[in-house]
């Protein structure tokens, strides 16, 4: 059973005071996502991430296509005791304090007073948030909320999470903090769903991704497989170079880029054999810094992927459903 | 159940705590104590009016808090996105608004109940302050505890109109709820002027209109018994059940109506 | 746990329906039942229109406005409540608080008259009431010929005082503005004194002329009275006939129309049947006709 199912799943809304223009939203959205897995949906703002996840949480209805979580309909209630949500810039309720946000939460899910306690004390340490928890959370910044809303989608000890942007308002520690927290989900046996368009954090934590632009999935897959998995140049770092060498090379690189005091990096199309090319400078008296492969970079992809699609020339808005 | 329960329990707390009902209630608070200068003012009838401003502020807050706090429910939380993460708790759509409105109409009630204690310790001040002889000539004592029924008629038309600021905002933004609200109030507290307006010389298709509006919409007026609490006169038992239990019926089928419109909204 | 949507949105529909008859049909049953609490123990704390003026800070137009509504209500539920003695006694002082905060308020001056100078139980029966407001509006709007006009009404249908009422008419007809049918009413009021020939015009002028579909309506019931008036004029002989064959006065109508006097039970312009007193065989219009009370001194 997938942790998460959805089949043509497709969201119209119509535009303009009369009602009259359709807009797709999202159009025939077909996925899966195994248990266990961390499953990244990437894609540009307004692509329809946020669309999804509403409609994985029943905020929205579909237009047509079915969606499951855990094997069960979207909208059936019972499943949404087993999975968490944050929203994208969640906002909570200002006058309770943090702690009373779990609870409240936490009885709303059924668990005891004191289970609730237990579970917002433990919830607020693992998500970095101290002593603030008692303060109401109208004195709170962006990222302290965000942690909130961590917290709050975990109150349950769910099977599957959705992340709206989970990273969004974070420093560069809570980023951090973040990942790992999702790591150690995935280590429970948690399915991670998340939406972001910042790819690093994709490519640091998903075992799987999902491309959507302008409301459709464009790729879907391993990120192994999507990327190619083949050096498409190689990265020479040598020192101790003087510029006639490089001239003289010149024409069997792709690039070269100037690091200064005598270093340079080259790039080398695949046609060219590294080892030769290494063999000849440090016969004139270089010395090696590092030599890499380059592969294509998720970043590379997402923006191929985008790019195809403003040139399949699609388009959401259509004068006829 | 303990669903809905927890999430009343949740709305008591956040709004207990929300500003804009203490200085609403604080405002009443002063209403009541200005009443007493003013009373100074109108030699003898000073028990009347403060008793009559004194309900008449609690009513009015009470109706703007209950407006205010109608409309945080739904389409606040809705232009501010905090209704997300709960709806997606396992809770219907109906848990949802039958929970908000229950904490809601608790925390009614204890503001109402911030204002009652006002209201009888200005008239305890009054009582102890005036001199027996006088006191003979009165109605009604001052701390008359059949006040008290006005102040319960007075939690059961906040009740309504908590119910209808709900409706509204499930399909309306804050402001056109809270506008629509008022002007339902304003509307069930003329209904008996409704049914009888071709006496006035309205013409008999306003007139047809006027009955139909009187006999649709929930009569507001049997729930104002400051007129006769405030001279004394006896407000029976029955005329208490009779008036809770119609606008009951009301609450109910607004709270319906809002679940219906509420179950399948797409939140944007 | 919880039933699929459609089947919960089903049960949601019947509910609401079942509740929504519910409550409307509760309504309607109970409003008869709630005892009416009448505001006639309505109390003035401000006094003085003066002071009023000052108090509502210029929001005169809006205060006015505002007390017309009131006093417009308290007639109306006065009229319309049920209790044993009714007191109309704040709708000259709402009245003149009105007039004071707007002094140009014409339907103020105008239908405000009609309801002071309504009879006894109907409204506060007070003429004398009605001809200071009017005058006052005079004093306001020196050019109204509209004001003489009722006035000089009011003295002839309550007071019953043509003399008085053909004197009002007079000056009315000098303004620039009074239509030319004025001066000629005066004459004929004062030459047919409690003729009704006179009243007649009078009323039908007002039905067809009469801005408010509400003073027109009380124009038409005026001649309905009249009507009745004439009625009771030839019904009264006739009781009076009865007495003289049998030395006491009929029991009821329907002892007349035994004794071969009248075809069956008469009603008025409304359909409501005139009374006949067993005592002093007087024949009146019924307390339940919207005609109650015909003027006095008849």
């Amino acid at each position: 059973m997938d942790a998460i199912r959805t089949e043509g799943l497709t969201k119209h809304y119509t535009k303009g005071f009369w009602r009259s223009r359709p807009y797709a939203a999202l159009e025939d959205l077909t996925l899966h996502v195994g248990q266990g897995e961390v499953f990244g949906f990437l894609g540009p703002n307004g692509a329809g991430k946020t669309t999804t996840l509403k409609l994985l949480m029943q905020l929205i209805f579909p237009t047509s296509g079915r969606a499951e979580i855990l094997g069960r309909p979207v909208g059936d209630v019972s499943v949404r005791r087993r999975i968490g949500y944050l929203p994208e810039n969640p906002y909570f309720y200002d006058n309770l304090t943090a702690e009373e946000l779990l609870i409240y939460f936490a009885r709303v899910f059924g668990y005891s007073a004191q289970d609730g306690r237990a579970r917002a004390s433990r919830l607020l340490d693992e998500v970095g948030i101290g002593s603030e928890r008692r303060f109401q959370l109208r004195k709170f910044s962006k990222g302290m909320i965000q942690r909130v809303g961590i917290a709050q989608a975990l109150v349950n000890d769910p099977e599957v999470v959705f992340f709206d942007e989970p990273m969004s308002g974070l420093d560069p520690i809570g980023r951090r903090e973040v990942r790992e927290l999702i790591l150690r989900l995935r280590d429970k046996g948690c399915a991670v769903f998340f939406s972001s368009h910042v790819l690093s954090d994709a490519e640091a934590l998903c075992s799987r991704v999902a491309v959507v632009v302008k409301g459709r999935l464009t790729a879907t897959g391993r990120l192994s497989d999507l990327l190619a998995n083949r050096a498409r140049a190689w990265e020479l770092v040598v020192s101790s170079v003087s510029q006639p060498v490089i001239d003289r090379i010149a024409p069997r690189l792709t690039g070269v880029t100037v690091l200064g005091e005598g270093r340079f990096s080259l790039e080398l199309p695949l046609t060219v054999a590294p080892e030769q090319l290494l063999a000849e400078l440090v016969a004139t008296g270089a010395r090696l810094v590092s030599l890499n492969p380059v592969r294509e970079t998720l970043e590379d992809f997402f923006v191929q992927q985008v790019r195809a699609t403003d040139e399949a020339g699609i388009v959401r808005e259509r004068t006829a459903s | 159940m303990t669903a809905v329960l927890a999430i009343a329990r949740g709305v008591f707390k956040d709004s207990i705590r929300d500003r804009v009902p203490y200085n609403l209630v604080f405002f009443a608070v002063l209403l009541m104590a200005a009443s007493f200068l003013l009373a100074q003012l109108t030699a003898g009838q000073d028990v009347k009016i403060i008793k009559d401003l004194g309900l008449a502020a609690a009513s009015l807050m009470g109706v703007l808090i209950a407006v205010f706090f109608g409309i945080g429910l739904v389409a606040k939380e809705v232009e501010r996105r905090s209704i997300y993460s709960l709806l997606s708790k396992p809770i219907t759509r109906s848990q949802f608004i039958v929970g908000k409105y229950l904490g809601l109409v608790f925390t009614l009630i204890a503001n109402l109940a911030v204002m009652a204690l006002a209201y009888y310790g200005v008239l305890a001040y009054l009582d102890w302050q005036t001199p027996a002889s006088i006191k003979a000539g009165w109605e009604a004592a001052a701390l008359d505890p059949m006040l008290l029924k006005a102040f319960a008629l007075i939690a059961v038309e906040l009740m309504l109109v908590t119910a209808l600021a709900l409706f509204f905002s499930t399909f309306s933004s804050t402001f056109l709820s809270a506008a629509l609200t008022i002007a339902m109030y304003v509307i069930g507290h003329f209904s008996d002027d409704l049914r009888t307006l071709e006496s006035f010389g309205a013409s008999p298709a306003l007139a047809m209109i006027g009955r139909g509006l009187y006999y649709a919409f929930p009569n507001l007026s049997p729930l104002n018994v400051t007129a006769a609490v405030v001279h004394g006169q006896a407000v029976t038992a029955q005329h208490m059940l009779l008036a809770s239990g119609s606008i009951g019926l009301y609450v109910a089928v607004l709270l319906v109506a809002s679940t219906l419109i509420f179950e399948r909204r797409d939140f944007k | 746990m919880a039933p699929p949507l459609r089947t919960r949105r089903t049960l949601h529909w019947i509910a609401f329906v079942v509740l929504l008859v519910a409550a409307i049909g509760t309504q309607t049953a109970i409003n008869g039942a709630f005892e009416r609490f009448t505001p006639t123990q309505e109390v003035q704390w401000v006094r003085s229109p003066g002071v009023m003026r000052r108090l509502v800070l210029g929001f005169n137009s809006v205060a006015a406005d505002i007390y017309w509504i009131r006093a417009v209500q308290y007639y109306g539920s006065t009229k319309l409540s049920k209790a044993e003695n009714k007191d109309y006694g704040f709708l000259f002082p709402l009245l003149d608080i009105t007039t004071t905060l707007d002094p140009r308020f014409n339907i103020a001056y105008r239908f405000g008259a009609i309801l002071l100078s309504e009879g006894y139980p109907n409204g506060p029966g007070r003429p004398e009431d009605a001809i200071a407001l009017l005058e006052k509006g005079i004093r306001e709007s020196p050019n109204k010929w509209e004001y003489y006009l009722d006035a000089g009404f009011v003295e002839y249908w309550w007071h019953d005082d043509p003399k008085a009422a053909a004197d009002w008419f007079l000056r009315g007809s000098k303004l620039s503005t009074a239509p030319n049918w004025l001066q000629p009413l005066a004459a004929s009021v004062l030459a047919e004194g409690g003729d009704q020939v006179a009243a007649r015009v009078l009323w039908t002028q007002l039905a067809q002329t009469a801005e408010q579909e509400w003073m027109r309506r009380t124009a038409r019931t005026r001649l309905q009275q009249l009507d009745a008036e004439n009625v009771i004029g030839q019904l009264q002989p006739i009781v009076n006939s009865f007495y003289d064959r049998a030395n006491r006065f009929p029991t009821g109508w329907d002892e007349m129309t035994r004794a071969g006097l009248v075809r069956g039970i008469p009603l008025d312009p409304t359909g409501v049947p005139y009374t006949l007193d067993p005592v002093s065989g007087a024949v009146d219009v019924a307390e339940e006709s919207s005609l109650y009370p015909l003027r006095r001194g008849l």
